[in-house]
């Protein structure tokens, strides 16, 4: 009798645990791993890029995570403040791997990527490098383990000159952020500019981080009078550049570099007010982006962080995703080759789910539009969106079926990819 | 010729805010020994106090002005007693080691309260006047005066008043004053206000040209050390010529030479300066 | 004063002993990587601890040195130099260029000369990041190879590819520089380091050349931050500006001075101990520099002789104490 009682129990118990592991109740939690400036210069920038994963890990924990061979897995968002220092952006991504055993890591500043890059790869604490970072520079590191995130700014480079030929354009001068991105900048556009047969007036960086009077180059530059200014770094001294410009009598148009945003600079530096942003050239407001995710994600980001929505918040949301599909496709959250191994399988995104669909993924590169707009007579007009990875005819009439539409899609060759 | 003016217009700007940063900064050095490293910080300080008053609260700009002014001379008053009081029989360098310890904290204070993002504090003045064919913001030459009025004020304080009559004594001979009944501390506390108070004047001024950010004042800060040395601690001429000198500098280097090296031809001056001169242009012998 | 009581000598073999059995009971690679990077700031430290704490010379270019020391051992074996060669090389030029600095600016006493040398760092920081031909820019200079392998034989060959290699490697020089340090602040040479530091004009008169000993203090813990700067290069795999700039002397400084100035083991306490009490504070977030700019302030207040000299003052008060007591019974058994 009382063999009988513990058989049946142990029976209970055996079929309990099996329900238990088939009906997915099994869950366990992802760590998804961010370092990166949150305080110093570069924080905003920084913050952005972490906000936009908070909000994908969010929203796919609401949808109850995802599931792989009935188990579930939700996420969890690490974030490590390393102000852009590589020997703590290390120490952070070590601490991430080891201890919080992130085996995807964020992080949005090329001096920092550069050493993770060193140690992704070492067996025993491989992790997937998410890089967010417009410079071809990651393809000089040969590296099987990143995926780099936004579009090249080479592809800026090419669209936006593309669009101030077409107004006429031709006399440029430069006044652009001092730093590893802005000096890459002045370099290609100089270059691209100049093949066009266009002209460079004046040449006179500042440094954007540091310094908020631009007088003195501004006297300079415009003392050239150039039909143009190419300005950016960060988006607030980006508008205090236009205003000062605009207060030295300067009537002609602007050129933004992709990292200063134009919706931003509208409604956090002149509150709004386009009056003195007319001619402007830039990536286009996200509000222009024809996705049908977007305004939603607009709204509920602004409510959440109480800050302007941003291509860098967008973007890092849209390639989390790809890495949740991925894991999924790849039926792994800790193999980072399989993880990355399975991302071609899972583009293009659709526009229902995410802000900015990827559309694919060439070695380490993910493949999404670069989307451009013009500031003109007080309104956001002629928004595109440059595709700019198609090697020929095919290949961009096969990619822009997959481009949301709503605006007109362009193809921009970039032979080779770097610059020039 | 026009190009030429206005950048001199643009280093007289600039050097007006360098000379009131600096003058502040060579009061506490040279009088009082604190090599408040923290200064810049303090000015950042000043730009967000002036954006609470005049913009949180919206008292207006010579309102906010005021009281940022008052609120950064309460700052200075218990950073003497509590930060650089308790240290003064200890080495310079730990009282460095303190600044440096204030400006992170002032730093991350700005942040915390504030955020990273810059913000703005309305131009009170946007008009532009046109003048011998250059563009002058009212704002940029109020930044002029009001640094002329404030160095003159300065003067007078110092030279027609009791109180800065103590604060000169103590400069010149610190237990000698202690002799003939000066409170010390309550000089070294007035002095660090009037240092923190100017430095919330310079940053009042300017602020509503630009933006304001909790990295702002580092640079600014270290530029004001490298002019105190270059005029001699604790020299006021030192400190004005100084700051005017590196405005001009640094507007006619950056703008017709190099503006990528504009700051190093500032700080290789010093080096080269100091060689010849090792207690600066108007310093005293032997510190 | 030249020799020290057994029990210390015990606490230091010790601690060696702990250091080298450090890879087989190290946790976890994080906190290998603090350790190794706390190795090499030591090695750095150490060095200003000479200029600073042995020879009274404030100087604020550390961070530059170091930065030298880093591009040097990058160009060169992003050049195809071998680590072993460029390693030493970076570490003259160091020493050079803190000779040819040295020269003119220590002319200038205290505040002027922490000025000019910080001015000296700013000006490397800023050539650091625009000098796009040699040092890459602000992007700097990434892909440094690893240092080749060391043969030995009938044993294989040393490899630096992982996290014990990198770690031997910097001890290994950590271990020199210590010794090579404690000869030179314990000989005669040494002590008129510290005449100059105590009294510059009685060193003076007494007939030591205290512009020479001061020359020679620079250019000696100059060349010891190339050193450092140099693994720094070898292990992050990556330099840029930062590696050179007024915050690592910053970093540097707050090392030296709360471990404890002119004692050998102060400023490797303090590399070790503030980076890790950093990494404990990360949970503190955005209030992590607040805290810790407040925490800096306190202990200069009340520990104004760092860590060390603070062990050392309680030291010294509980072996007065115990003589007392021995003193007092001695007395009550007579």
């Amino acid at each position: 009798m009382k063999r009988l009682k513990k058989f049946s129990f142990s029976l209970v118990l055996g079929i309990l645990t099996l329900a238990f592991f088939c009906t997915g109740a099994w869950a366990e939690e992802v760590t998804i791993g961010f370092t990166g400036p949150l305080s110093g210069p570069g924080s905003g920038y920084g913050r952005d890029n972490a906000n936009g994963l908070e909000m994908a890990v969010k929203d796919i924990n609401k949808a109850g995570g995802i599931t792989i061979d009935g188990t579930n897995y939700t996420f969890n968002l690490k974030t490590y403040d390393d102000m852009i220092d590589p020997t703590a952006a290390v120490n952070n991504a070590r601490r991430l791997r080891a201890r919080d055993g992130a085996r995807v890591i964020f992080n949005p500043v090329f001096n920092t990527i550069a050493p993770l890059m060193e140690i992704n790869e070492q067996p025993g604490s491989k992790f997937l490098m998410m890089a967010y970072s417009s410079t071809p520079k990651i393809d000089e590191l040969d590296n099987e383990l990143t995926a780099s995130i936004p579009p090249p700014f080479t592809a800026y480079v090419r669209a936006f000159a593309d669009i101030a030929w077409e107004k006429g354009w031709r006399k440029c001068g430069m006044l652009v952020t001092l730093g590893a991105y802005g000096d890459e900048w002045r370099h290609a556009w100089k270059h691209h500019w100049e093949s066009l047969g266009g002209e460079i007036t004046a040449d006179k960086p500042a440094n954007y981080y540091t310094e908020t009077d631009y007088s003195a180059q501004l006297s300079a530059v415009l003392a050239t009078n150039p039909d143009f200014l190419l300005i950016g770094g960060p988006s607030e001294p980006t508008g205090l550049v236009i205003e000062q410009a605009r207060n030295l009598g300067f009537e002609g148009g602007f050129v933004l570099v992709d990292q200063a945003k134009m919706d931003y600079i509208a409604d956090v530096v002149f509150d709004g007010d386009l009056s003195l942003m007319n001619d402007v050239v830039g990536i286009a407001q996200v509000l222009d982006v024809p996705t049908p995710a977007v305004k939603d994600f607009n709204k509920r980001y602004e409510e959440k962080f109480g800050v302007h929505n941003t291509f860098e918040a967008m973007l890092n949301y849209s390639a989390l995703n790809i890495v949740f599909d991925a894991m999924k496709e790849a039926g792994t959250v800790t193999d980072p080759a399989a993880i990355k191994a399975a991302m071609p399988e899972v583009l293009p995104q659709s526009a229902e789910n995410v802000p900015t669909p990827y559309l694919g993924i060439l070695e380490t590169k993910l493949l999404v539009p670069a989307t451009t707009g013009v500031i003109k007579d007080g309104e956001y007009a002629e928004a595109y969106q440059y595709l700019w990875w198609p090697e020929d005819e095919d290949a961009f009439e096969k990619y822009k079926k997959m481009a949301p539409s709503g605006i007109e899609t362009r193809w921009l060759p970039l032979e080779g990819y770097t610059t020039d | 010729m026009e190009l030429f003016l206005q950048q001199l217009f643009n280093g007289i700007m600039f050097g007006s805010t360098y000379a009131i940063v600096a003058l502040g900064l060579t009061l506490v050095m040279g009088i009082l020994n604190i090599p408040n490293f923290a200064h810049g910080h303090l000015y950042m300080l000043g730009g967000y106090c002036l954006f609470f008053f005049a913009g949180t609260l919206g008292l207006g700009y010579w309102a906010g002005m005021v009281l940022s002014v008052a609120a950064l001379g309460l700052v200075g008053v218990l950073m003497e007693k509590f930060v650089y009081r308790p240290l003064n029989d200890q080495p310079h360098i730990n009282a460095f080691i303190a600044a440096v310890g204030s400006l992170l904290f002032l730093e991350s204070f700005a942040l915390v309260v504030w955020g990273p993002q810059g913000l703005r504090i309305p131009n009170p003045h946007p008009q532009a006047i046109e003048l011998l064919g250059i563009t002058m913001s009212v704002q940029r030459l109020l930044v002029i005066i009001g640094a002329i009025v404030l160095i003159a004020g300065l003067h007078l304080f110092m030279k027609k008043t009791i109180a800065g009559a103590t604060i000169e004594a103590v400069a010149q001979n610190r237990e000698g004053a202690m002799l003939t009944g000066i409170n010390v501390n309550r000089v070294s506390a007035m002095t660090f206000a009037i240092s923190t108070g100017t430095a919330a004047v310079a940053a009042s001024l300017i602020s509503p040209i630009f933006m304001l950010s909790p990295s702002m004042g580092a640079i600014l800060g270290m530029k004001a050390f490298v002019i105190v040395i270059l005029g001699g601690m604790g020299s006021v001429p030192g400190a004005i010529l100084g700051g005017y000198l590196l405005g001009l500098i640094e507007a006619l280097g950056g703008g017709y030479i190099s503006a990528a090296y504009k700051d190093v031809f500032a700080f290789a001056a010093l080096i080269l300066i100091l060689s010849i001169k090792p207690t600066g242009l108007f310093g005293k012998r032997e510190v | 004063m030249f020799t020290k009581p057994i029990h210390t000598k015990l606490l230091y073999l010790v601690i060696l002993a702990a250091a080298l059995l450090l890879p087989w009971y190290v946790p976890d690679a994080y906190i290998f990587q603090i350790v190794t990077m706390s190795v090499i700031f030591a090695i750095s430290t150490s060095g200003m601890n000479l200029i600073l704490g042995y020879t009274g010379q404030v100087t604020l270019a550390h961070g530059a040195f170091f930065g030298i020391g880093a591009y040097g051992v990058a160009i060169m074996t992003k050049a195809g130099i071998s680590f072993w060669l460029a390693l030493p090389a970076s570490a003259l030029i160091s020493a050079f260029i803190g000779l040819l600095i040295g020269l003119p600016t220590l002319r200038t006493r205290g505040a002027y000369f922490a000025i000019v040398t910080l001015c000296f760092g700013v000006i490397v920081w800023i050539v650091s990041g625009n000098w796009i031909e040699l040092t890459g820019g602000h992007n700097g200079i990434f892909g440094i190879p690893r240092p080749s392998a060391i043969p030995v034989p009938f044993f294989g060959e040393i490899t630096f590819f992982t996290q014990t290699g990198m770690y031997y490697l910097s001890l290994a020089f950590l271990l020199i520089v210590l010794f090579a340090l404690h000869r030179l602040v314990y000989s005669v040479f040494g002590l008129t380091f510290m005449a100059v530091r105590n009294n510059e004009p009685l060193a003076d008169s007494v007939g030591i050349n205290t512009f020479t000993t001061k020359l020679v203090s620079f250019v000696a813990g100059n060349f010891i931050a190339g050193i450092a700067g140099g693994l720094y290069a070898a292990i992050i795999g990556a330099v840029s500006p930062t590696a050179a700039g007024y915050m690592m002397t910053f970093n540097f400084l707050i090392f030296v001075i709360l471990g404890g100035m002119a004692t050998l083991s102060g400023p490797v306490v303090g590399a070790f101990a503030i980076p890790i009490i950093m990494e404990f504070m990360q949970f503190l977030e955005d209030f992590r520099m607040l805290i810790f700019g407040a925490l800096l302030i306190l202990v200069i207040i009340y520990f104004p002789m760092g860590l060390v000299g603070g062990l050392r003052r309680l030291n010294e008060k509980v072996v007065a104490w115990r003589q007392r007591k021995t003193t007092e019974s001695g007395h009550a058994s007579s």
